[in-house]
C-alpha cells in the first residue's frame, strides 16, 4: 500500500500556483511553523510569510508566500490543504535577476519611508515584506536540493 | 443612378472602416483572451475564500465584525463599473441601464463610485452625486490596481457614512454572453454567502466540522473578512473586464461583418453602373454613326 497522501492547493488571486498530491507540507504560521501530515484535523489559520515546504516521494518543493490563509478539512476521507496566499512563488521561479530587483525594491522602499513619503502605511508594509521574503527564501535554498 | 465616380469613393470608405473595425476585433480579441484568463483563474481564489468565510460562518453564532452587522439603510453608496472606451456594443449601456432601475426604485439616497469613464458620464448628466471616480485603471488588473477602490469602500462603510454597498458589474459568462448583475457587497450576510457557496460548490457536504482555528476566531475573522471583501471587488472587476473586452470583440466582428455585407453590396451598384455607362456609350456610338451614313 502506497503512503497517505493529502491534496495541497496554492491559490493566489491571480492563478493556481499549485495542485498536486503530496505526503507532508510545512507552513509558516501566525502561530507558528507547523506540519500538515495526511489526517490531520480541520484547522483554520492565518499565514506569514516565508516558505511553504511540500514533500512528495521524499523530494521537497519551496514555495515563498506571504500572507494569507490556510484551510486543512477532510472529504470523502482526503485531507485538503488549500492556501490562499496573496503571493505565492516557487523557488526556482525566483530568478536571480528578479532577486536583484527585489531586493533594490526593498532598499528604494526604505529610502522613501524615512523620507517619509509613504502615506499607504499598510501598502508599503505588505510590498517590503513580500520583497524581502523573496530573497530570504531564495537565499536559503539557493544550496539546498529541491524538485523543480 | 449614383456616378460610378461617387460609389468608387463609398466603396473605399467603408473599405478603411472595415480595416479599422478588423483590427480592432484583433486587438479586443487577444485582450479578453487574457482578461478572460485571469478572470477564471482568480475564480478559484474567490471560491475558495467564500468556503473559508463558510467555515468560520458555521462555527461561530454570534458575528463581531461591523462588516456582517446590518443596519436600517439611511444611505446607499453604489459601484458602478464600466469601461473607459466606447465602441463595445451593448456593455455599458447595460449596467447603466440597471443601474437606473436602482435609482428608480431605491427610496433612500444614492452616492456613487464609478470606475471607467462611460458610466461616469453617464451618471453626470443625470446630476447624480459622485464622490468618487477611477478611470485610470490598467487594461490587465492586478490586486494592487483595485486597493484604493475597495479601500475607499470599506473606509466609507466603516465610517458608517453608507449602510449598503452595492456594486455594478457586467458578469462574464462566455464570449457570446454577458450579463450585467447588481450586489450588495456589504455589509456581508451570511445567508447570503452560504447561498451563494451552495450555488457553486454543490457536492459540499452538509455535515458541521468542528475546525481549531489559530490564532483564535477574531483575528481570524477579521483579516479573513478585508482580504475576502477585497478579493471580491477583485473577482467583480476582472470580470468585468473581460466582459468588455469580449463583448467589443463581437460588437467589431458584428461591424466587420456588416462593412464587408456593405462592400458587396455597392460593389454590385457599381457593375451595374458601369456596365449601364459602357451601354449607353456604344449605344450613342452606333446611333451617332446611323446618322451619318
Amino acid at each position: 500500500m502506497s503512503a497517505k497522501t493529502l491534496k495541497l492547493k496554492i491559490v493566489t488571486p491571480e492563478k493556481v500556483v499549485l495542485e498536486e498530491e503530496v505526503n507532508q507540507v510545512t507552513l509558516p504560521t501566525m502561530a507558528g511553523e507547523i506540519t500538515v501530515l495526511p489526517e490531520h484535523i480541520p484547522l483554520v489559520s492565518a499565514l506569514k510569510s516565508g516558505d511553504v515546504v511540500a514533500v512528495a516521494n521524499g523530494e521537497h518543493i519551496p514555495f515563498a508566500v506571504s500572507g494569507g490563509f490556510i484551510e486543512v478539512k477532510k472529504n470523502d476521507n482526503v485531507t485538503e490543504v488549500i492556501i490562499l496566499a496573496d503571493f505565492a512563488e516557487h523557488v526556482a521561479d525566483i530568478t536571480d535577476e528578479a532577486i536583484m530587483k527585489a531586493k533594490a525594491r526593498a532598499a528604494e522602499l526604505k529610502t522613501l519611508h524615512d523620507k517619509g513619503e509613504i502615506v499607504d502605511f499598510e501598502h508599503f508594509e505588505a510590498e517590503l515584506e513580500r520583497s524581502l521574503t523573496r530573497v530570504k527564501i531564495a537565499d536559503k535554498w539557493r544550496l539546498k536540493k529541491y524538485r523543480k | 443612378m449614383a456616378s460610378t465616380k461617387e460609389i468608387k469613393r463609398r466603396i473605399k470608405s467603408v473599405k478603411n472602416t472595415k480595416k479599422i473595425t478588423k483590427a480592432m476585433e484583433l486587438v479586443a480579441a487577444s485582450k479578453m483572451k487574457r482578461a478572460v484568463a485571469s478572470a477564471l483563474s482568480s475564480r478559484v481564489y474567490a471560491r475558495y475564500s467564500l468556503e473559508i468565510l463558510e467555515s468560520l460562518s458555521e462555527a461561530i453564532t454570534e458575528s463581531v465584525n461591523p462588516l456582517f452587522v446590518e443596519r436600517p439603510a439611511a444611505k446607499t453608496l453604489f459601484v458602478l463599473v464600466t469601461s473607459n472606451r466606447g465602441l463595445c456594443g451593448a456593455y455599458n449601456a447595460q449596467a447603466i441601464r440597471q443601474t437606473m432601475n436602482f435609482i428608480k426604485q431605491s427610496s433612500v439616497p444614492i452616492d456613487f463610485v464609478t470606475v471607467g469613464k462611460k458610466g461616469d458620464a453617464a451618471l453626470r448628466r443625470l446630476g447624480q452625486n459622485i464622490v468618487a471616480s477611477f478611470t485610470e485603471l490598467p487594461d490587465t488588473l492586478s490586486l494592487r490596481d483595485i486597493l484604493p477602490v475597495a479601500s475607499i469602500l470599506f473606509e466609507e462603510y466603516g465610517s458608517q457614512k453608507y449602510d449598503h454597498v452595492y456594486i455594478a458589474y457586467t458578469d462574464f459568462v462566455s464570449a457570446l454572453s454577458q450579463k450585467a448583475t447588481i450586489r450588495q457587497l456589504l455589509p456581508i450576510s451570511k445567508e447570503k454567502i452560504i447561498k451563494e457557496v451552495n450555488g457553486e460548490i454543490k457536492e459540499r457536504k452538509n455535515g458541521k466540522t468542528d475546525y481549531t482555528f489559530e490564532p483564535s476566531y477574531e483575528v481570524l475573522i477579521e483579516k479573513l473578512v478585508e482580504k475576502l471583501s477585497r478579493a471580491q471587488v477583485y473577482q467583480m472587476l476582472l470580470e468585468s473586464m473581460a466582459s468588455e473586452q469580449s463583448s467589443r470583440m463581437v460588437a467589431m466582428k458584428n461591424a466587420s461583418e456588416a462593412a464587408g455585407e456593405m462592400i458587396d453590396d455597392l460593389t454590385l451598384v457599381f457593375n451595374k453602373a458601369r456596365q449601364s455607362s459602357i451601354t449607353q456609350e456604344i449605344s450613342e456610338i452606333s446611333a451617332g454613326m446611323a446618322s451619318v451614313s
